[in-house]
């Protein structure tokens, strides 16, 4: 086997040296001439000149090619092209060179190009072509007049299907054998076989196309969603800035003035003589006075935005749970879990959560007649469990009406959240309601830090608009 | 600064002498009032501001001190804390408008030995007071489970400076479970007044650490402490 040493592997990676395939080197060799054509060339001939030669053919339709043998040389210098693809360089005029393209003949027209180069004295352009179809029809394409020099100055010539009239015919320089070329080829090259370029799907246009849109609309979308969240969370924070606000407001304003009245009632009270109607109608008033406050402590633990956390929760809970059962018989007792923290709890969640307990609760001491009450929180994966289990004289689920103690109520109210309310009871066995609220373990979520870290200058600008805020109000609520 | 009373220099010996810290003209007039009305005790100064406070109740040695918790400038939390440390034998209650189991608890750590609702009733008043001079402050289960919380937070971070004895720790969680000081002393078999001693130690103890604390960050900041929760 031989293989020119002036050839050289092309650079577009389908190229493969296949020796096994349609051209069978061990073929013998009978003549490498056979089919050639002549020597052609622009008709002036100078030293270090490029002569760019250009032809087509065609294969008939429907019909399949079993074998296409190039052959061909160059004096000094080529580089063939077929349909554009480069595919293969020879250098050395006293040399034939084969090419094996049966993989890359279908039926259809076909555009051979040659980019030859004279170093000094003669040249020209040898050829042949030889393709045999399945039918037996042979089709030759030789060196010959019929050939056309492209112009010097064009660009992707090479690809050309058709080419206008101007341009000039090749000029025949010797016939095959003629002076001052040779008779026989001094050497035969079998150039490497090349595959059709394989073109992937993902290699095509129209999938590039669609991918790049793809992705255009998700960056599109991304943004729009980026854009929503920020706003979202500035609606948040100016939210929260009015709950600051409205809870100053209450406690500073309204709080502290009432206190003030409550106080002077005392003190006016205590200056009138004993069971008069004035000082019992004070008496009065400052009672209505206590309740009102009362009232307004839950008011501004709802509204106050730094008791959003579930600390705050359970802290108000177990307070509210020991002074509603400080009068009654009911012993309270509490099982909180100790890594119960500084997680967020949102108003419309813990506030719902409070009056479902308090119902609950109510209910312990009106129906119940236990000793003793347990209240747990604790967390449970991502949701916080509340149970609430009193040793009282339970009842049957079956036979009391829901409506009637409250339960559809609570189990509708747990349900808005997304969450939970299970009420077990047995008669004589005491009552156990349970409530389940979907709430994020403020530890499980590594990519917490990174959230907190971009939100923690908001906080500390929010900290000191507020407390800005706070100083003067504060402490001249009769302003 | 308003002068002491009239009744100061009669029966100082027997009375109980108390400071108000009221920024509040009107009120402070009526809280000295309220609490010249009780027999067994007098207000002998009241001031407008922290600074005021620490500056004029440490010469008049008054057994308990009545802190508005929101004063303009130095907080009642930050005066709580410069007071105990030139009065520690004497007790300092927090009045709070509102009831925030937060706020109560900052206050108790930052040394305060209980707190009251300004609309406490005067009657419930006066036993308060003596409860708290009595050794028995209040303590709901709150803010014992913060007090636990707040001694393994320093665990966590290696500071055994200070820490619970596991007697205080037992009481504390009971506490923390809702029950009551008389239920613990059947429970572990001990006296009330056990209790109530140990409870003492254990607030100490929290008193100790975050005095040292605030004032590290008040000398740090030199500016007005952040008040604390609206």
């Amino acid at each position: 086997m031989f293989f020119a040493s002036a050839s050289r592997a092309l650079g577009d990676g389908n190229m493969t040296a296949d020796p096994g395939s349609a051209s069978n080197p061990s073929e013998p060799y009978i003549s490498p001439t056979n089919g050639l054509g002549s020597w052609i060339w622009e008709e002036k001939v100078s030293d270090n000149q490029t002569c760019r030669l250009w032809t087509t053919f065609e294969i008939p339709e429907a019909s399949k090619v079993v074998k296409a043998r190039l052959v061909m040389t160059t004096d000094n210098e080529f580089t063939l092209y077929l349909d554009g693809r480069e595919v293969g360089h020879g250098a050395e005029w006293r040399e034939l060179f084969v090419f094996d393209l049966i993989w890359l003949l279908a039926p259809g027209k076909h555009v051979l190009a040659v980019d030859c180069f004279n170093g000094s004295f003669f040249a020209g352009m040898l050829l042949g072509l030889q393709i045999d179809l399945a039918d037996g029809r042979i089709i030759q394409v030789k060196s010959d007049s019929s050939w056309r020099v492209v112009p010097n100055g064009l660009s992707r010539w090479e690809t050309r299907t058709e080419v206008p009239a101007d341009w000039p015919a090749a000029t025949i320089k010797a016939p095959l054998g003629g002076s001052p070329w040779w008779t026989q080829p001094a050497n035969v090259n079998i150039m490497p076989t090349l595959q059709p370029i394989k073109v992937f799907f993902w290699q095509t246009g129209w999938f590039q196309i669609t991918l790049l849109s793809i992705c255009a609309v998700v960056i599109l979308i991304s943004f729009r969603l980026m854009a929503q969240l920020a706003i979202h969370r500035k609606e948040r924070w100016l939210l929260r800035q009015e709950r600051a606000r409205i809870a100053r407001e209450i406690h500073d304003d309204i709080g502290s003035r009432m206190t003030q009245l409550v106080l002077h009632g005392e003190v006016a009270q205590s200056g009138l003589p004993e069971n008069s109607e004035i000082q019992q109608q004070l008496v009065q008033l400052c009672e209505e006075a206590r309740r009102l406050l009362a009232t307004m402590d839950e008011i501004l633990w709802a509204v106050n935005p730094r008791r959003d956390t579930l600390r705050d929760f359970t802290a108000y809970v177990c307070k509210y749970a020991e002074d509603f059962f400080r009068p009654t018989q009911i012993q309270c007792f509490f099982e909180v879990d100790s890594e119960i923290s500084t997680a967020a709890f949102d108003l419309p969640l813990r506030r719902s959560l409070l009056m479902a307990i308090k119902e609950t609760l109510n209910n312990a001491v009106k129906h119940s007649g236990a000793s003793e009450l347990r209240l747990q929180i604790h967390w449970q994966g991502q949701r916080l469990v509340v149970v609430v289990q009193d040793n009282g004289k339970g009842f049957d689920p079956a036979v009391v009406k829901s409506e009637r103690n409250g339960l559809t109520n609570m189990a509708q109210r747990m349900g808005e959240l997304g969450g939970l309310c299970l009420v077990t009871s047995q008669p004589g066995k005491g009552c156990r309601v349970e409530f389940r609220v979907p709430l994020k373990h403020p530890q499980q979520h590594f990519w917490n830090w990174f959230w907190n870290a971009k939100q923690l200058p908001e906080q500390i600008s929010e900290t000191r608009a507020s407390r800005a805020d706070d100083s003067p109000q504060n402490h001249d609520p009769t302003k | 600064m308003t002068p002491p009373s009239d009744k100061t220099t009669k029966t100082a010996k027997r009375l109980i002498k108390v400071a108000l810290v009221e920024d509040q003209p009107k009120v402070r007039e009526s809280w000295t009032k309220l609490i010249n009305s009780f027999p067994d005790f007098t207000c002998i100064v009241g001031c407008a501001t922290g600074e005021e406070a620490v500056r004029v109740i440490p010469q008049q040695q008054p057994d308990v001190v009545l802190m508005d918790i929101f004063l303009p400038r130095m907080s009642g939390i930050e005066c709580t804390v410069r007071l105990k440390e030139l009065l520690p034998n004497t007790q300092i209650v927090i009045l709070t408008a509102m009831d925030d189991q937060e706020l109560v608890f900052l206050a108790l750590e930052a040394g305060a030995d209980g707190y009251l609702l300004k609309r406490t009733k005067p009657s419930d008043l006066r036993k308060a007071l003596l409860d708290v001079l009595g050794g028995g402050g209040p303590m709901s289960s709150q803010i014992a489970r913060r007090v636990i919380e707040s001694f393994r937070q320093r665990a966590k971070i290696r500071d055994e400076s200070v820490h619970l004895s596991v007697r205080e720790e037992q009481i504390l969680v009971l506490l923390s479970q809702g029950y009551s000081n008389k239920m613990i002393a059947d429970k572990l078999a001990l006296s009330i007044d056990t209790v109530c001693s140990h409870l003492k130690h254990a607030f100490n103890k929290l008193h100790v650490r975050s005095r040292t604390e605030a004032v590290v960050r008040y000398m740090a900041s030199k500016t007005p402490q952040q008040k604390p929760g609206a």
